[in-house]
């Protein structure tokens, strides 16, 4: 492979051209740049479907979930995870994604989340879904940063 | 291929943010006791000064910064995140905060442009 093969001049794919011939491998795939600088509509993170998606994870894996404190931190982890991946399938193309997940105990106590962000508007944005029962609450905000 | 910048001006420095972050706390909550309706403006407060003051370092970074404040009455929370991204440039930092009778934690995220 050689680095004519590259249209992009990107700090990235030089990089990546340097990588590919020290170590001699010619097997990263060549991708020439699309010149793409905002996502088409069918790979768009959109809010509905991404709800949609997280509602699935929270009811399936909540439904009859009680606090137990020495669970829940598990618990936490595995269902952002389950989130994230569940959101990679859906597959939108060149979007980072962050996926965040609060679970506190019902006693009664006062809440209260909040999230700004700094980017664009045009490409990015997010989704979030509240799953509460009689023993615990569980919010779910799911983040995706399109990458040009 | 020149380099315009060096690694400091681009990369994700998590001890500076977590400054950043706790600065942001102690200005907007400090030693106030937890009062249903002053935790609205305090969240947005929180979350809106780190977001400044972030961007006010100039890199080339999209942010995301998240903020929950909960009133202490012996309730357990917990908080995880998993991100999709790429790992030599993109970064996160969270922070604890608690006085007599709030907790704070606010997680910001740097999404490399």
């Amino acid at each position: 492979m050689t680095a004519d093969g590259w249209r992009c001049h990107g700090n990235r794919a030089a990089r990546l051209i340097l990588m590919a011939e020290t170590m001699g491998e010619a097997q990263t795939e060549v991708v020439e740049n699309s010149y793409n600088i905002r996502p088409n509509f069918h790979h768009k993170f959109r809010t509905g479907p991404v709800k949609a998606c997280i509602q699935k994870v929270l009811k399936e894996t909540l439904r009859n979930k009680e606090y137990i404190p020495e669970e829940v931190p598990q618990l936490t982890k595995s269902l952002s995870e389950a989130i994230k991946d569940k959101l990679k399938e859906t597959g939108f193309d060149r979007y980072k994604i962050v996926v965040q997940v609060v679970i506190g105990e019902q006693r009664g106590e006062g809440v209260k989340m909040a999230a700004r962000c700094f980017w664009d508007a045009d490409t990015d944005n997010y989704a979030q879904e509240v799953f509460m029962n009689d023993s615990l609450f569980c919010v779910a905000a799911a983040f995706g940063c399109f990458y040009y | 291929m020149d380099e315009f910048q060096t690694v400091e001006e681009t990369t994700f420095i998590i001890d500076e943010v977590s400054n950043i972050i706790k600065e942001s706390i102690e200005s907007a909550i400090g030693g106030n006791a937890y009062q249903h309706n002053k935790v609205n403006h305090w969240t947005t407060t929180v979350v809106e000064s780190t977001l400044s003051q972030l961007t006010k370092l100039g890199k080339p970074f999209k942010y995301i910064v998240t903020c929950v404040i909960m009133q202490k009455n012996g309730a357990g929370l917990h908080t995880a995140s998993s991100c999709f991204w790429d790992n030599s440039t993109d970064g996160s930092c969270t922070v604890r905060w608690e006085n007599k009778t709030m907790y704070c934690i606010v997680s910001a995220f740097g999404l490399a442009i």
